[in-house]
């Protein structure tokens, strides 16, 4: 057991270097140079040249790759072009919004996506079981701006039942000082429990339209995976001692059907980090995704390139986890 | 009074390619305390038998749809779920051929053990585990108590076919039915497991069905076998009563498809020709016919009854002077039966009517031979056309010889 | 006098080929979903294909002074957008475009990524490590930011997209390729073959590369799915066609929020011709799958 982590851990490192060269190229070989970027109309050519001292962008590239990846190791992504500003500190001012952004999305997939793949295991082939797939059809085939779009023009726009964009009602943001940027933590913290639930109401759109890809993973997953067990020899074992089926379906069935479930939840981040933009930038979400999009339509690659970094790295630190966490339940693995 | 009556049992699969017909009319019964075989290749319907009367059919798909089964006085047919429950387990325990996909692989061996009896009886949960522990060491499992909280992976395939049957004989039932429980094992494990089942069964004084295809493992085991071909049964008689006068041509050909320790050099092994029949068609006349040397005519036709071999003989039923019963109309001699094949002059097994639909293939077989007959590779014809006296025609012109 | 023809031997691999491809087939055609799916795809092939035949508008310049007339006001079936543009000629257009790019991503693809997961598989140990590694880079970043990466670092352009696109659904080929390789080197017949002396490349595409036929097929059909999908997000996020006035289903949906106060229906129309596709290709996709599923054999 201990073994298979360090081999998991030694495989991730290459892949991390990898990545880091590849992003560092991709933003060395970039048409249109930061630096007259970053001065725009006040470019002169002096001007230019010393910000490109400061940039470091005068050094040979192998050795701006090793400042970079130095930098890197200590934490230093460096600053925006655009405003000058650390990037790592933009970052964690941002993240929380994509972090409950994720975990909304998430509450909502497996929240109705595991009971929706039982229902439709335990009526396979009925209408309940059609119902179930469809649903889950409907989830990968409908893009989430499509769903997002159309959350807002319905529930938020004409029946106005759901606030349509950004993460709080604007006048309200004054009432609440950023302290851990976790809107729904900071309202409370705040001692304001209406700000609580406004932002709590922002969040559901967004939830809705991010989660809906998780969500009918989730169900099919779920759905064949019982499916699976129920057909296993064991569960016929348990049936013939004369168990009580609820005691069947927990213990048997569902013991080892949520298995799957559960790495599957787990390989769900990826995606939902990449779903992140897109809602982001739909809903208005003060989030890391919106942030990029926003660097790279500003040309500010840095920010783009310091975010993809931190992307990457928190996919491969969950994919670890989800194989390290499956190895340790599944007995057969875990008492080799 | 017999513990178990199964009369008429009829169960059909009903799947998307049509109705399988596992099971077409079988009535058997059985004593406390009986060991009786279940005999017969894969797809015969002995296992789907067992798996009726304690009504575990697969579902949807399964379904009893005629017979009574009487366990104890009680028609098991007609129970309710909560009723049937009960039963299981506590009476009527079954064990099945793999124990490692049977056992549960994430809970450990006391909670499955502990788990069955719980569920019949009320008792704390120490009781349970001293119970369990007791179980074990009756299987032949060294160190129990240590071994209580290992998971099935653990254990080899012995041991777990061991914990298997101590899982069914927890609750002491009356009937245990054990579906090929030493296919998967080895040879050398296989006689520990029986010896073990033998032991058991007689001391708690538990009827037993055994299920196999292996005619070695049924002859020391039980007092009775029952042959089954098609979901039909084909012969039913004592071990020792099938193993020396064996009467039904299917019984034969199993006999002969053993090799024996003390066989004559030069004596063939004659293996039974063709396939099993396709289950989807609603049998019409035997349903060995295709591949049975001793076919009359009416044998396609008319599907023999189960009757005793002596006619006029009265029924009965089980015990060590039950009644040698066989399904046939045209049963081999004694003579035959030794030899493997028919012995009498000119005698050639009955060719199919015109127009019969073959089921194998839906080709048709025409007396002119003008059809096609799938062949699977390595079936080897000659011996099985010699033996029905016919002659072979040559291969076509793709230039495979005889042999493929 | 009675005989049996006991009947002739094809060659077993020749059967079971001839016999996978019609049960196939036919388990298809009873496939009740797979043939809603292929409908909606009939629907979608045929706006695409005959786009020009089926609307006399110009779907790229308008008529100002026609802008957000109503659905099936003047000949203008889906209405006008905001430059008097033929909704309907867009969307078939749009069809058009996204058929030829989703397509074109799709096939760059699967020869990026199968070949890199060709290579891997066959010829294993060190160069299988290297390669996956850098299939896993890929698949650690975010989708959508790698394809707006690639589109902002090469340029806008169709060519671009495809590309962007392929480097998302390559690593699903790349696995696959290598699995399906992986996997059938010990099979029995592959070593009977290799003991007969075949050459590697002969192993590799008379033996091995058939195998994995039938899950690219299936893969390549959801993939294409998902391709539709990704280029109108890149359309919808500002990184589509270099022409704003192309139509394209992704960009036509950011427009039409723009001003769905004046002409909230807009928004219906690119909306529904993506779901719809996608609809399509992947209820084919999990037809294919089902029948092709080498362990149902009736």
């Amino acid at each position: 057991m201990a073994k298979y982590i360090v081999r998991r851990l030694l495989a991730t490192i290459p892949v991390l270097f990898g990545l880091s060269i590849v992003l560092f190229v991709f933003v060395h070989l970039l048409p249109g140079d930061p630096a007259t970027a970053l001065l725009g109309q006040h470019a002169t050519p002096e001007l230019v040249a010393k910000i490109r001292e400061q940039l470091g962008l005068d050094k040979p590239l192998w050795e701006q790759y090793l400042q970079y990846l130095g930098q890197l190791l200590h934490g230093d992504f460096g600053k925006s072009i655009l405003d000058n500003r650390p990037i790592l500190e933009e970052f964690f001012t941002r993240f929380p919004g994509t972090i409950e952004l994720t975990i909304g999305a998430l509450i909502f997939a497996v929240g109705l996506g595991i009971p929706l793949g039982r229902f439709g295991a335990r009526h396979v082939q009925g209408w309940g079981d059609g119902l179930v797939t469809v649903i889950s059809l409907l989830g990968i085939s409908i893009p989430i701006f499509v769903l997002g779009l159309t959350l807002q023009f319905f529930l938020a726009v004409t029946l106005h039942w759901l606030p349509a964009t950004s993460s709080l009602d604007p006048r309200l943001l004054n009432s609440v000082p950023p302290v851990t940027n976790f809107l729904l933590v900071d309202t409370l913290l705040a001692g304001r429990p209406d700000a609580f639930v406004d932002a709590l109401r922002h969040l559901i759109l967004p939830s809705i339209a991010l989660g809906s890809i998780p969500l009918a993973i989730i169900t099919r997953i779920t759905r064949a995976s019982v499916l699976d067990v129920s057909n296993e020899d064991y569960v016929r074992t348990a049936r013939a001692k004369g168990l009580k089926e609820r005691r069947v379906d927990s213990r048997h069935v569902m013991r080892n059907a949520w298995l799957p479930v559960v790495t599957v939840i787990g390989l769900q981040v990826g995606g939902l980090l990449a779903g992140a933009v897109i809602t982001e930038t739909i809903f208005a979400w003060d989030g890391v995704g919106r942030w990029a999009v926003q660097a790279i339509q500003g040309h500010d690659y840095i920010v783009v390139q310091s975010v993809i970094t931190i992307f990457a790295f928190i996919f491969l630190i969950v994919n670890l986890i989800v194989d390290i966490g499956y190895a340790f339940l599944n007995p057969r693995i875990r008492y080799g | 009074m017999a513990l178990l009556q199964v009369e008429d049992l009829v169960v059909r699969f009903r799947t998307r390619d049509g109705t399988i017909h596992a099971v077409n009319g079988v009535t058997f019964e059985l004593e406390e305390g009986e060991r009786l075989g279940l005999v017969g290749e894969s797809g015969c319907g002995k296992s789907v038998t067992n798996l009726a009367i304690i009504r575990l059919l697969p579902k949807p798909a399964g379904r009893l749809e005629a017979g009574r089964i009487v366990f104890d006085s009680i028609d098991l047919a007609t129970l309710s779920e909560a009723d049937i429950r009960e039963i299981r387990g506590r009476d009527i325990a079954m064990i099945f051929q793999d124990p490692m996909t049977s056992l549960n692989p994430v809970l450990t061996i006391e909670e499955q053990l502990v788990e069955t009896i719980q569920a019949h009886r009320k008792v704390t949960r120490v009781a349970a585990r001293a119970r369990a522990i007791e179980l074990l060491q009756m299987v032949g499992i060294p160190s129990p108590e240590s071994r209580l909280k290992d998971f099935p992976h653990q254990f080899s395939g012995g041991m777990r076919q061991r914990v298997m049957i101590a899982i069914a004989l927890a609750l002491e039932p009356k009937l245990l039915i054990a579906d090929e429980p030493t296919t998967a094992l080895d040879v050398t494990i296989q006689a520990q497991v029986l010896d073990l089942l033998r032991n058991l069964t007689t001391e708690g004084r538990t009827a037993l069905v055994l299920i196999t295809h292996d005619l070695g493992v049924v002859a020391g085991m039980t007092q009775r076998i029952n042959v089954m071909y098609a979901g039909f049964i084909v012969e039913s008689a004592t071990t020792a009563d099938v193993f020396e006068h064996p009467s039904h041509p299917y019984t034969v050909g199993l006999l002969h498809s053993i090799p024996k320790i003390n066989a004559a050099p030069g004596e063939e092994l004659l293996p039974i020709e063709g396939r099993p029949p396709d289950m989807r068609r609603a049998p019409t006349g035997c349903p060995f016919a295709p591949r049975c040397a001793w076919r009359l005519d009416i044998c396609w036709t008319d599907n023999p009854s189960l009757v005793p071999l002596v006619t006029g003989t009265p029924l009965v039923m089980t015990g060590p002077n039950a009644t040698h019963q066989i399904a046939c109309h045209n049963p081999p001699t004694q003579a035959e039966a030794e030899a493997g094949r028919p012995l009498r002059d000119g005698f050639k097994a009955a060719s199919p009517p015109e127009g019969y639909q073959d089921e194998l293939s839906g080709s048709r077989v025409g007396v002119d031979g003008a059809g096609e007959l799938p062949v699977s590779e390595g079936v080897d014809a000659e011996p099985y056309a010699s033996a029905a006296g016919l002659p072979i025609e040559p291969y076509d012109d793709h230039g495979n010889g005889p042999r493929g | 006098m009675a005989t049996i023809a006991v009947g002739r031997q094809r060659p077993v691999a020749e059967r079971a080929s001839r016999g996978i491809w019609r049960d196939a087939a036919r388990r298809l055609m009873r496939n009740g979903p797979a043939l809603v799916g292929m409908f909606f795809i009939a629907v979608f092939l045929f706006m695409a294909i005959l786009a020009p035949l089926l609307t006399t508008f110009d779907p790229v310049r308008g008529v100002l002074a026609n802008q957000f007339e109503a659905p099936l006001t003047n000949g203008h079936w889906f209405g006008t957008d905001l430059e008097g543009r033929d909704e309907f000629a867009r969307i078939v257009f749009g069809a058009r475009l996204s058929l030829v790019v989703g397509v074109g991503s799709v096939i760059m693809g699967l020869f990026l990524g199968g070949t890199i997961g060709a290579a891997a598989g066959a010829l294993g140990g060190r160069v299988d490590s290297v390669l996956m590694r850098i299939v896993d880079v890929l698949l650690a970043i975010p989708g959508i930011l790698l394809a707006i990466g690639i589109v902002a670092w090469l340029g806008r352009g169709l060519p671009q997209i495809m590309l962007a696109v392929a480097a998302t659904n390559a690593p699903v080929f790349a696995r696959i390729l290598r699995g399906s390789l992986l996997a059938n080197r010990e099979v029995d017949y592959v070593i009977a073959a290799r003991s007969t002396g075949a050459s590697r490349w002969r192993l590799l595409v008379r033996h091995l590369l058939p195998n994995s036929v039938t899950a690219v097929i299936v893969a390549a059909t959801l993939a294409l799915a998902t391709a539709i999908i990704d280029v109108a997000g890149l359309g919808f996020l500002g990184f589509g066609p270099p022409d704003p006035r192309t139509a394209e289903w992704g960009t036509m949906l950011t427009d039409t929020t723009q001003y769905f106060r004046e002409a909230p229906f807009l928004i219906f129309f690119p909306g529904l011709a993506i779901v719809i596709t996608a609809i399509g290709f992947n209820l084919l996709g999990d037809g294919l799958r089902e029948s092709l599923d080498p362990r149902l054999k009736r």
